[in-house]
């Protein structure tokens, strides 16, 4: 392929880099917003870097594979999702993360500890030496592990320390967009019948998201997880 | 003609849930049993041919079915039956009532059909991602079940269900990923490198640190579907605000549907680890599941979270068996999936009914129903004392099988402490169970008469629970042994 001779691996790599970088610091800058609105977009832009990031890859590489996992990423993650959120954001009264649990400057600080801690924990583990990037592959993806890691534990911060259920949402794609390049940078991601099914399985997600949203809306009026608090023991 | 039936058992749920969405007024409840007899049919047909013939192999390796998957499979349209059956009457209940919307019938039995169809396919599929794709698929379309009356609890568990489902069912992908990963410098990127029946071949080339990781995602993830301790926070809610039949299918087949998934990661780190890492973090979570239930069961006060509560410390049972090994804890474990389904999902039934009959959830309100609703009342009450293992109930011989098992593999601590806990919860269920029975009664719904097919539809897999502790048949003996020799692990 034309592309692929003037797209080399080495561009690949920095590629990599570079959105893996984006990806951390947006995750990093979504711990520190309070306006979901932002999240949202920033969530977005964070799939959008991680698609651009495989299919830059899987370009130099010449992977159809990754190609159309990258393009599957953009299509789901990257404009479904959000457009998803953004209907939900609209039919909500109240936009902002009032009182989470863990305020803005503070979750700021734990993303940022939670990203070196990945970065000298991924360095660190007797992982390290096992993951030396998929056989047949001239692009070591494990660079991008510790970002992954960070993602995943980032996301987690955010689903747990927000009220508002669209923000924990928001969290769980982070969440969600960790594993994914988690998969990239362990296996160049899964075979491609389960990408799609994990795909199809997190559009399920957002639509039943969606649905209780709309219910929590009507029946609450709030999208605040304050009510949810009844059943106990 | 394996690629047909196997596609029909996916296609008929899919397709008739779909039907049912659109469909009005009696159309949908017709299509609805229509396919679950599809179902049915063929889920045990295939089931018997993998018994008689061995592994059915279908779409060139992607569905592959054992005799432990064919077993998951007759429990899953069994109990989806019997769900089925007792959904109608449940659904003109709390349509009269006012809790459901009239299209919400429709919903209902699409949701219901779909639910069965990835519970069913489970125990199809060969590859581990394929497998966590329909795990995960079971979560949303059930959460979606949870609260459909829209009451404020109803919701509440549905969200709690949906998210940290996803979270929990987000770590077994790891798990997932991290097979593959340990997999692929040994077979390199192909798609069968996540095949449970490839990867216990090449199990002890496998690197050892990945396996290890993966199996404890495996464990946190599937244990938090399974409803494991401390993983199970979401299980009582979702499982207590469902309508009952859906709570028939949660507690008797979705839980041990994860568990299955559990069994096959715990057979691969075995085989490439040796049985002691993943054997005794089993034995702790499944300790520490009966252990956290016991008070739960005890103070109790509202009847489907005591049967939801219950669950988790049979859940524990299961692990703590699993990872315990030997012929005579595994062929407990085994027997004891298929009792603890059939016992649950029975009593979520009954504990539906009288919900309606009594109007109230409270084990306080829900009494004497010897006199008040000898059918329900009579199955929930007994059913509540085979469930804490009563002898004869089979669900007193799987425990006892899995303790002594558990003694003889040398476990001897970790068995008299689960004997001691198990002992304690049968006393707390007992208590509740003559309560529930011989207690006052309080106001009842009288308009709701006897029901001839209800009573031989909670009394039967009631008493053959209760029978088969004693007598075994033949046939069920060696499907138990078949299935228990899947369980079996490689050089232990």
């Amino acid at each position: 392929m034309n592309i692929g001779a003037a797209f080399t691996p080495a561009d690949a790599a920095r590629l990599l880099d570079t959105c893996a970088a984006g990806v951390v610091l947006i995750g990093v800058l979504i711990a520190g917003t309070r306006s979901m609105g932002r999240a949202i977009w920033l969530v977005a832009v964070q799939a959008v870097l991680l698609s651009a990031a495989v299919v830059g890859v899987g370009v130099a590489t010449g992977s159809t594979h990754l190609v159309l996992g990258g393009l599957l990423t953009l299509a789901s993650r990257g404009i479904a999702v959000p457009l998803i959120l953004g209907r939900i954001l609209r039919a909500s009264p109240v936009r902002v993360e009032r009182n989470p649990y863990l305020g803005p400057r503070v979750s700021l600080v734990v993303a940022i500890a939670i990203v070196f801690a990945a970065a000298i924990a991924v360095d660190s583990a007797t992982l390290g030496g096992s993951l030396d990037g998929p056989i047949n592959a001239s692009i070591n993806a494990a660079r991008a592990l510790p970002a992954s890691v960070a993602e995943v534990l980032t996301g987690l911060l955010i689903a747990m320390t927000r009220r508002k259920g669209l923000s924990i949402v928001v969290g769980l794609l982070i969440f969600e967009n960790g594993l994914a390049l988690t998969a990239f940078s362990l296996t160049y991601g899964m075979p491609f019948v389960v990408e799609l099914g994990a795909t199809f399985d997190l559009l399920l997600v957002l639509v039943a998201v969606g649905v209780y949203a709309r219910r929590m809306l009507t029946v609450f009026g709030t999208l605040s997880t304050d009510p949810l608090r009844n059943l106990r023991g | 003609m394996n690629d047909l039936i196997v596609a029909a058992l996916l296609l008929v749920p899919l397709l008739g849930g779909l039907a049912a969405w659109l469909l009005h007024g009696r159309a949908v409840k017709l299509v609805a049993y229509a396919s679950m007899f599809l179902v049915c049919s063929v889920g045990l047909g295939l089931a018997v041919a993998v018994f008689r013939t061995g592994r059915v192999v279908a779409f060139g390796g992607v569905i592959s079915i054992d005799d432990l998957g064919a077993y998951l499979l007759i429990l899953t349209v069994l109990v989806a039956a019997t769900a089925l059956a007792a959904s109608p009457r449940y659904i003109s209940h709390e349509l009269t009532a006012g809790k459901l919307r009239p299209r919400d019938e429709g919903h209902y039995y699409a949701l219901f059909l779909w639910f069965v169809g990835t519970l069913v396919a489970v125990p199809l599929v060969d590859n581990l991602g394929l497998l966590w794709v329909a795990i995960e698929a079971t979560t949303v379309v059930s959460a979606l079940l949870v609260g459909i009356n829209r009451s404020p609890d109803a919701i509440e568990a549905a969200w709690k269900y949906l998210i940290l489902g996803t979270i929990g069912v987000g770590f077994a992908l790891l798990a997932t990923l991290l097979a593959y990963a340990s997999s692929v410098r040994v077979l390199g990127e192909s798609s069968d490198a996540l095949n449970w029946t490839t990867l216990m071949t090449i199990a002890p080339q496998l690197n050892p640190n990945l396996l290890r990781l993966s199996f404890v995602f495996a464990l946190a993830g599937y244990g938090t579907k399974m409803g494991l301790a401390p993983f199970h926070t979401w299980l009582p809610d979702a499982h207590s605000q469902a309508p009952s039949p859906i709570s028939a299918l949660l507690s008797g087949v979705s839980l041990i549907a994860a568990f299955y998934a559990l069994v096959r990661f715990h057979l691969v780190a075995a085989a490439g680890l040796g049985s002691a890492f993943s054997s005794n973090l089993l034995i702790f979570f499944g300790l520490l599941s009966i252990a956290v239930a016991l008070p739960f069961l005890i103070r109790q006060e509202d009847v489907k979270r005591l049967l939801a509560y219950s669950s988790v410390e049979h859940m524990g049972v299961l692990a703590l068996g699993l990872g315990f090994g030997g012929p005579l804890a595994l062929l407990g474990v085994v027997a004891h999936m298929g009792f603890h389904a059939l016992t649950k999902a029975t009593l979520f039934i009954s504990a539906g009914e009288l919900v309606q009959q009594y109007g109230s959830r409270r084990l306080s309100a829900i009494r004497g129903t010897m006199t008040a609703s000898p059918v329900a009342g009579g199955a929930l009450g007994s059913g509540i004392v085979l469930l804490g293992g009563l002898p004869p109930s089979g669900l007193f011989v799987t425990e006892f099988a899995i303790i002594v098992g558990g003694v003889t593999r040398g476990y001897g601590l970790a068995a008299a402490l689960a004997a001691l806990l198990l002992a304690l919860c049968f006393v707390a269920l007992a208590v509740h169970g003559s309560r529930i029975v011989w207690g006052h009664s309080g106001p009842v719904d009288a308009a709701r008469a006897l029901d001839w097919s209800m009573a031989l539809r909670l009394g039967l897999p009631l008493a053959a629970v209760a029978v088969l502790g004693l007598w075994t048949p033949d046939a069920l003996a060696s499907t138990f042994e078949s299935v228990r020799s899947v369980l079996a692990v490689i050089g232990a």
